[in-house]
């Protein structure tokens, strides 16, 4: 059987159409972002003691990690939405990233103070708070990549799916370094581990279903 | 394409009559003859709706593999959910030799699974047998054997995705 009727549909009124670019789609996610942490910073949630956090090298270590990881991950997402490209070897980076990052908080922390110690430094009523921001200010980097995701062709819909997960999670978490008061590496690896997870698990789970295509 | 994506039919209309011949020619090994239609009309669709994402500066002909293997991973899920029909012995039956190569890609693939996968596998969804049948030929528990077929079917899929592409 031909497909010749399918083929007359197809091309009947045909228009052109704006070709994907990969550097448009990366300014476009580049500008929503920017939009999100300009509105947050000027809502006034940065924290009180900004000049004397950015002595800290854990601060610094936060920073820098979270924006590493939201611009990798973001990368290879944007990326894997070409049908030829998969985002398995970039996510492999990323994971390598992450793991970097955490080791690197684990020499920050220089204190062993015991198991109570640890408990008392996890400081779970504030850290479920961070969670719950963390989480809350990762929503506008899912929709966006969720828009790209649905307007590109990306071929390995779940690769593509948890690159966008982390890139949004890492995103929310670089943007909440602002007010974070806590500068505790222990406490950061937890707590941003969580919440990170928690949306990079959520964008996995959810971005596919959006993005069939 | 790339005149197709400036607007031009004529181009275009070309382009999809060459598609869709060559993407008959990559399903006849890779599935029944009967899913055959079905799949190269989606992936025209696929096509016409995703043909922004090609680039005129790289080869058409991975842009198009790419899609068409997507397709084909899509197909081979849809095994998982597709009720098997036992045929009556006096039904018609024109050639088998698409039938026989699909077979034989298929039966490659399966070489590569565990063998408690690919014999409940071929059991359920190539040979029709149930469950429960599958289990008593097999010795395995009925639950064992939808684990193994959707463990089995996902390995497959897996396979697919990463495998090297042939023409």
């Amino acid at each position: 059987m031909s497909s010749d009727f399918l083929i007359d549909r197809l091309t009947q009124g045909l228009k052109p159409v704006h070709r994907r670019r990969p550097l448009v789609d990366g300014a476009i996610l580049a500008s929503v972002a920017i939009v999100e942490l300009v509105l947050f910073l000027a809502f006034g949630f940065m924290r009180p003691d900004m000049p004397k956090a950015m002595d800290m090298p854990s601060f610094w270590w936060k920073l820098i990690s979270l924006g590493l990881i939201a611009l990798a991950s973001g990368a290879v997402a944007v990326l894997s939405l070409d049908p030829t490209r998969s985002p398995r070897r970039g996510l492999r980076w990323t994971v390598g990233l992450i793991v970097l990052s955490l080791a690197a908080g684990w020499m920050i922390d220089a204190a062993h103070d015991g198991f109570g110690a640890l408990l008392t430094r996890l400081d779970w009523q504030h850290g479920v708070q961070c969670f719950a921001k963390m989480v809350v200010l990762s929503i506008p980097a899912v929709i966006g990549l969720g828009v790209l995701m649905r307007r590109g062709a990306p071929t390995d819909r779940a690769g593509t799916a948890l690159a966008s997960g982390l890139a949004a999670a890492a995103w929310g978490a670089f943007v909440f370094v602002f007010a974070c008061p806590f500068d505790d590496p222990f406490y950061v690896a937890v707590w941003y581990s969580l919440g990170c997870g928690a949306v990079t698990l959520l964008g996995r789970l959810l971005l596919p279903r959006i993005a069939r295509w | 394409m790339a005149a197709a994506q400036d607007g031009n039919a004529t181009a275009y209309r070309r382009l999809l009559s060459e598609v869709d011949a060559w993407l008959r020619r990559y399903y006849s090994r890779r599935l029944p003859p009967s899913a055959i239609d079905d799949v190269v009309q989606d992936v025209l669709v696929a096509v016409h709706e995703k043909r922004h994402t090609y680039d005129p500066n790289r080869p058409f002909i991975a842009w198009l593999t790419a899609i068409a293997r997507y397709k084909w991973i899509d197909a081979i899920r849809s095994l998982r959910s597709r009720a098997t029909v036992t045929l009556e012995d006096d039904v018609a039956a024109p050639s088998h030799e698409n039938s026989v190569t699909s077979a034989w890609s298929l039966e490659k693939l399966l070489g590569t699974l565990k063998p408690a996968q690919a014999e409940v596998i071929r059991l359920v969804r190539l040979e029709g047998h149930s469950i429960e049948e599958a289990s008593l030929a097999t010795g395995q528990s009925a639950t064992l054997v939808k684990v193994n077929i959707h463990r089995g079917l996902k390995r497959l899929a897996a396979l697919l995705r990463n495998h090297p592409d042939e023409q």
